[in-house]
């Protein structure tokens, strides 16, 4: 146990001051996130707003067909349903408005309210939300009213808003637990390989294998270190980009931490098992990276890590919903945004298992010494 | 630590790789406190041999015996009480020099002082370096002093100055002789004669997996002379270069 612990703290001074491993496994992945983050891709489309329409007449068809915008130039993203369903999409975040028409829109010599409910956090769509239905409104009371220019649409139609926050957590918080599990399954398989890959082709594990203790003593402390340096990462990951791009982790439930932890070293383990399996079976670093790189890069980017899985074609999900690195970050996604217990991840524990098993059989028959 | 004399019992050793015999029935005895030297070519043998005897390959028969301890039987405890210097030694690039011999010692659960062991081989003054920043002299003399860490009853140096300069060599040299001095035994391969009659009290050259003679440097030269050979260009000594290529019949490799 002394042992274990002198070789864990050796291999975690070897690893700090590897500063191109720390710059791999924090600064890159940091990097990312905040100029994901910054862009802020939700505002490159259209405000999502969900309209409930209780009049349904020609009126008010004509108001949701202009909100929409016409000739391919979406104004806003409308989505049409029921009060419930209006109300509930702004309160987790799907959209960031809500627009309920009353029944009497539309009818001649009535005043209609319009009841306009923002999701406090957006002011950016709230002003295009607002300006947007104002101009809509104004449109349309002329041409449908078919009055003389000096009546007002005030007199006709009016727009009451509101506000609440909402819960959902946009892009942003979509993105950080997606570069978590990214920045976890770099760490695990990178540094894995190619520390072990190098400790090969230099003699460094032959010669542990001359004392008598072996080598095996200081591949536990090896891959404890990987393990604490996954754990570490997630830490600061989550940390700074909720700090930086302003995102709650976990609606502010404690527990969460334990449960990243918890979830970090699973997907540790997954990914630290599939490097062992890479760098047991590579004789130098030339044979190394390129297998490393087959392995992370489709999941970079078919995991749902920068964007949602539900933009990818269905022939693509079908099976990208099966990758390791799927199962982590949607649970990691779980846990921050939807701060879900790790114990209610049934699928994504079931699926993370599975894949270490598999992985641990793997690298157990492809690790060698020498 | 009690010595058993002969500290190294080789006994028909062979080991056959998939087309090559790489050790042919080789056998031998190491003495306490002798400096056992083997030479040869490249592909003879000799790295072969020591990892047998450092437990770190399996013979396909014979026996090789440290101290009283079959290798076979108990390869763990052979390690524990020998000083190893592989032919290809690297240690943690990342790691101080003192750092990576307290590791070390730890690995042999040995209790020492790692700025002494580094004193042994001059490098108290880097004992601060990163591994990465030392010279290729340097490296060697590291891997000697990790080697020592547990006060082996035989010290293995394999190849202990190949790819050094004549400078770096000579500080090798030295350091051997006084490791020596101090009563260790030591059994080393190099493929340099100049080093073998420096440094051995005997010597055994191998080619193709057998020793082909074996006996001290002063002796092996004198059985050449008493043949009446005769060194070109020079007027009457021979080195026991001469004896190796006369021996193996052909120039020295790599």
């Amino acid at each position: 146990m002394k042992l274990y612990l002198a070789l864990t703290i050796a291999s975690l001074k070897m690893y700090f001051r590897n500063r191109q491993a720390l710059f791999w496994a924090l600064f890159f992945p940091l990097l990312i996130m905040l100029i994901f983050g910054f862009i802020n891709f939700d505002g490159f489309n259209s405000p999502d707003v969900g309209v409930y329409d209780a009049a349904e007449n020609d009126a008010s068809r004509s108001l949701i067909d202009s909100l929409r915008g016409s000739d391919g130039a979406q104004v806003l993203a409308v989505s049409v349903g029921s009060r419930e369903e209006v109300m509930n999409e702004l309160k987790f975040g799907e959209t960031r408005a809500a627009i309920i028409i009353p029944e009497n829109f539309g009818v001649p010599g009535e005043f209609a309210e319009l009841q306009v409910t923002y999701d406090e956090r957006y002011a950016q769509e709230r002003v295009v939300i607002s300006t947007v239905l104002g101009q809509v409104t104004d449109a349309l009371f002329k041409e449908v009213a078919q009055v003389p220019s000096e009546y007002r649409v005030e007199n006709s139609i009016g727009i009451s808003e509101s506000f609440i926050e909402g819960q959902g957590q946009g892009f942003k918080g979509w993105l950080i637990p997606g570069i978590a599990a990214m920045a976890i399954m770099q760490t695990g398989l990178f540094t894995v390989v190619f520390t072990l890959v190098r400790f090969k082709s230099q003699g460094v594990l032959r010669r542990l294998k001359a004392t008598p203790i072996g080598a095996s003593h200081f591949l536990a402390g090896q891959l404890t270190t990987k393990a604490i340096v996954v754990v570490l990462q997630t830490y600061v990951l989550v940390i700074v980009g909720a700090l930086v791009l302003g995102v709650t982790v976990g609606g502010g439930r404690l527990a969460v931490w334990f449960d990243l932890t918890i979830l970090a070293l699973l997907g540790g383990a997954l990914f630290i098992a599939i490097g062992l399996a890479v760098s047991g079976w590579a004789k130098n670093e030339e044979t190394a990276a390129p297998v490393a790189n087959i392995i992370s890069m489709p999941m970079m980017f078919l995991s749902g890590v920068f964007f949602p899985l539900s933009i990818m074609p269905e022939w693509v999900t079908r099976w990208s919903q099966y990758l390791p690195l799927t199962y982590l970050a949607d649970g990691m996604r779980a846990i921050t945004v939807e701060g879900a217990a790790i114990t209610t991840l049934g699928s994504e524990l079931l699926g993370l298992a599975v894949w270490i098993a598999i992985a641990f059989v793997i690298a157990t028959r492809m690790f060698r010494w020498e | 630590m009690t010595t058993v004399d002969p500290v190294i019992v080789a006994k028909e050793l062979r080991k056959q790789y998939e087309d090559i015999t790489a050790v042919d029935g080789i056998s031998f005895e190491v003495r306490r406190g002798e400096v056992f030297g083997m030479l040869g070519p490249n592909g003879a043998g000799k790295t072969t041999t020591i990892e047998i005897l450092e437990g770190m390959r399996d013979a396909d028969s014979g026996q090789a015996i440290i101290n009283g301890i079959n290798v076979k039987d108990d390869p763990t405890a052979v390690k524990a009480i020998i000083g190893v210097q592989l032919q290809q030694n690297a240690f943690f690039d990342n790691l101080k020099l003192a750092e990576i011999v307290d590791l070390y010692a730890r690995l042999y659960k040995a209790k020492i002082d790692p700025v002494e062991i580094l004193s042994r081989v001059g490098l108290e003054s880097r004992k601060n370096a990163r591994y990465a920043h030392l010279s290729g002299g340097q490296k060697q003399r590291l891997s000697i002093a990790v080697a020592l860490v547990n006060d082996p009853v035989v010290l293995f140096l394999d190849e202990p100055t190949t790819g050094l300069d004549p400078q770096a060599r000579r500080q090798v040299w030295a350091l051997v002789n006084k490791i020596s001095e101090n009563g260790a035994t030591i059994m080393l391969t190099t493929h340099y004669m100049e080093e073998a009659e420096e440094l051995c009290d005997r010597v055994a050259v191998i080619e193709d997996g057998q020793i082909i003679a074996l006996d001290t440097p002063d002796n092996l030269i004198d059985q050449l002379l008493e043949t009446g050979f005769k060194p070109e260009k020079r007027v009457r000594e021979a080195t026991l270069d001469d004896v190796f290529l006369n021996l193996t019949g052909r120039d020295l490799r790599d």
